[in-house]
């Protein structure tokens, strides 16, 4: 029976944890302490580069050597942007970060921005998470109120600052450096790499992006050193991750686990199995962008490496589950319109080729698809793929390549025989 | 272009943040956001006079604010309806919900109540993905979407 390995949610069921004083008696803000008087910057990220801690936002960059790319002699200004735009479908980690232990991400954010010496800390929040910003702005009043932000913290003559600003609903602003041209005040466009962010990121200034969930392991390897993360996980996925589990389970939820258990368990074990006793199909391991994979696979290792070997992504951690009753059809059109509807329209490949994937399903699901629908599918994605600024691109081919090659004789069967999916309501992009 | 002022409270709000950027273009999107409780969407006029406040044009803030789904670009009733209608929600049988919706309101996503009261649209994933479907009306999130609860947060609403 797999059992949890809870570090960022290791306050999970501690009544009002996200008050200051609450977290601070369950040993908050001992690693921060712990940084500031025992550690010179530059211990601390060596530190967290030999945690092996990785990015937990999608990418799995390793977040140490990200820390080490900001130039130390660069003058002026240089900024922190924690990424709490969660919206790859599939996921809500963050927001459980965010409403239930928000002093844990704070005090990662000011303990990366002591190692790094960044100057102000932005928290770009989805739009949506109403909540969510409520919550870390009344930590942030409280973190300020203790000394723990401003002017010399805790004596140190280091300085930082926290604000945090609001997306007002975009997918796309999730990417690093679409974020920081919303950070900016414009449209969530990706910029071009390099300059990498590390060097020439916000107003052109060496900025830091890190996910919530990254930012929130980071008070838990300082005090309790590289060694004990590095011990977790796999050689090279190493640690832990909050997984996300949704669909067709009976205990849908957030769960945190050590990397490389087996799918599966997951699944039985901590969501209790396919809901209602039914088959498993398939899933998305990763969240909406990350290649579908069927039931067969589902015995696969929960690591970086083992859902590359077998053709899918760990992506955002999002476990999307569904069973044998499932029209992956009509599933893979709800997703396809989705891309189609947020792609923010920069790269021709990824605007025109979503679209064009969207009315081929609408055609399809209306009766009306022809057989060869499905290599020009299939050869759309190939035209989309890496022909984009940014990741989007590729996230949008995943579903529909993998569904095709799994389950080509259901779409086969809409297009033989004309089946026509009896729409309940039509969406409107507003 | 009729001259619009910016509500008071709104430009209070906006000037309390600027020392916190090194831009004042930087607060537009939050900016727009917050107009809108004040004066529902964002007009050609409004952005005019966001434009003047933040120090850029009014066609820049009507370009940003196209991008935004949360950004009205017309007007809109009273209270908002947003239901997600995403993968783990359509596993969740979202489509019944919107259905209902519909039905009840006697209008199609995207419409507005002939009253002004409500406006319905769909939306992708709102990040609460164990709890589908989910629907937020105004700024409240609902959890586990059933009809009942549909005609408590109308009710809630009104």
């Amino acid at each position: 029976m797999l059992e949890q390995t809870k570090v960022v949610m290791r306050l999970d069921g501690v009544p009002d944890h996200h008050r200051l004083d609450v977290y601070e008696a369950n040993g908050g803000y001992a690693a921060l302490r712990k940084a500031i008087k025992e550690m010179k910057p530059d211990e601390v990220i060596d530190e967290v580069k030999a945690s092996g801690l990785r990015g937990k936002g999608g990418a799995g960059f390793p977040a140490g050597l990200k820390w080490s790319f900001v130039p130390k002699d660069h003058p002026g200004p240089k900024y922190l942007a924690c990424n709490a735009d969660e919206g790859e479908p599939g996921t809500f980690k963050d927001r459980w970060i965010l409403e239930h232990n928000p002093h844990q991400m704070i005090e990662g954010c000011i303990i990366a921005a002591y190692a790094v010496g960044l100057s102000h800390i932005y928290v770009y929040c989805r739009g949506e998470f109403y909540r969510g910003k409520e919550m870390i702005r009344q930590a942030a009043e409280e973190a300020y109120a203790r000394g723990y932000l401003g002017e010399n913290i805790l004596g140190s003559g280091f300085s930082t600052d926290l604000t945090v600003h609001t997306g007002a609903g975009s997918y796309e602003c999730g990417e690093e450096t679409a974020l920081l041209t919303s950070l900016e005040g414009g449209r969530g466009h990706p910029k071009m790499k390099p300059p990498f962010p590390a060097s020439e990121g916000a107003w052109r200034k060496p900025t830091v992006i890190n996910n919530v969930e990254t930012l929130a392991t980071v008070p838990e390897i300082i005090r309790r050193g590289a060694a004990w993360h590095a011990g977790l996980g796999t050689e090279k996925s190493k640690g832990i991750k909050m997984v996300c589990i949704s669909g067709h389970v009976e205990k849908p939820g957030n769960y945190e686990v050590e990397l490389g258990v087996p799918a599966l368990a997951i699944i039985n074990d901590l969501a209790g199995g396919v809901r209602g006793g039914r088959a498993l199909k398939g899933f998305f391991p990763g969240g909406s962008s990350t290649p579908v994979l069927p039931a067969s696979k589902a015995g696969v290792g929960y690591d970086y490496e083992s859902i590359a070997e077998a053709g899918s992504m760990l992506g955002s951690g999002a476990l999307i589950v569904f069973d044998d009753q499932t029209d992956v059809v009509r599933m893979a059109e709800v997703i396809t319109r989705f891309y189609a509807w947020e792609s923010c329209g920069k790269c021709t490949p990824c605007r025109e080729g979503t679209r064009w994937m969207l009315q081929i399903y609408e055609r399809i699901l209306n009766g009306a698809g022809r057989l060869e629908d499905l290599d020009l599918l299939l050869s759309i994605c190939d035209h989309i793929e890496f022909k984009s600024f940014c990741p989007f691109g590729d996230a949008t081919v995943g579903v529909v390549r993998s569904t095709i090659n799994l389950w080509r004789d259901e779409y086969e069967d809409y297009i033989r025989n004309h089946k026509v999916y009896k729409r309940k309501f039509m969406p409107v992009k507003h | 272009m009729a001259e619009q002022r910016l509500n008071p409270e709104l430009e209070k709000w906006v000037k309390e943040r600027m020392a916190r950027y090194p831009t004042k273009r930087s607060l537009l999107v939050p900016t727009l956001l917050e107009a809108q409780k004040y004066h529902g969407h964002i007009s050609p006029a409004l952005a005019e006079a966001i434009g003047a406040l933040l120090e850029t044009t009014p066609r820049d803030v009507l370009s940003v604010a196209s991008f935004y789904t949360l950004v009205h670009k017309h007007p809109v009733g009273k209270h908002v309806i947003q239901l997600c209608h995403n993968v783990s929600c359509f596993l969740n049988g979202c489509d019944d919900i919107a259905a209902y919706i519909e039905e009840k309101l006697g209008i199609k996503a995207g419409e507005t109540t002939e009253d002004g009261k409500f406006t319905f649209i769909t939306v992708e994933c709102l990040a609460a993905c164990d709890c589908g479907p989910v629907m937020l009306v105004d700024e409240k999130l609902y959890e586990s979407v059933t009809p009942q609860t549909v005609d408590r947060a109308l009710a809630e609403a009104n």
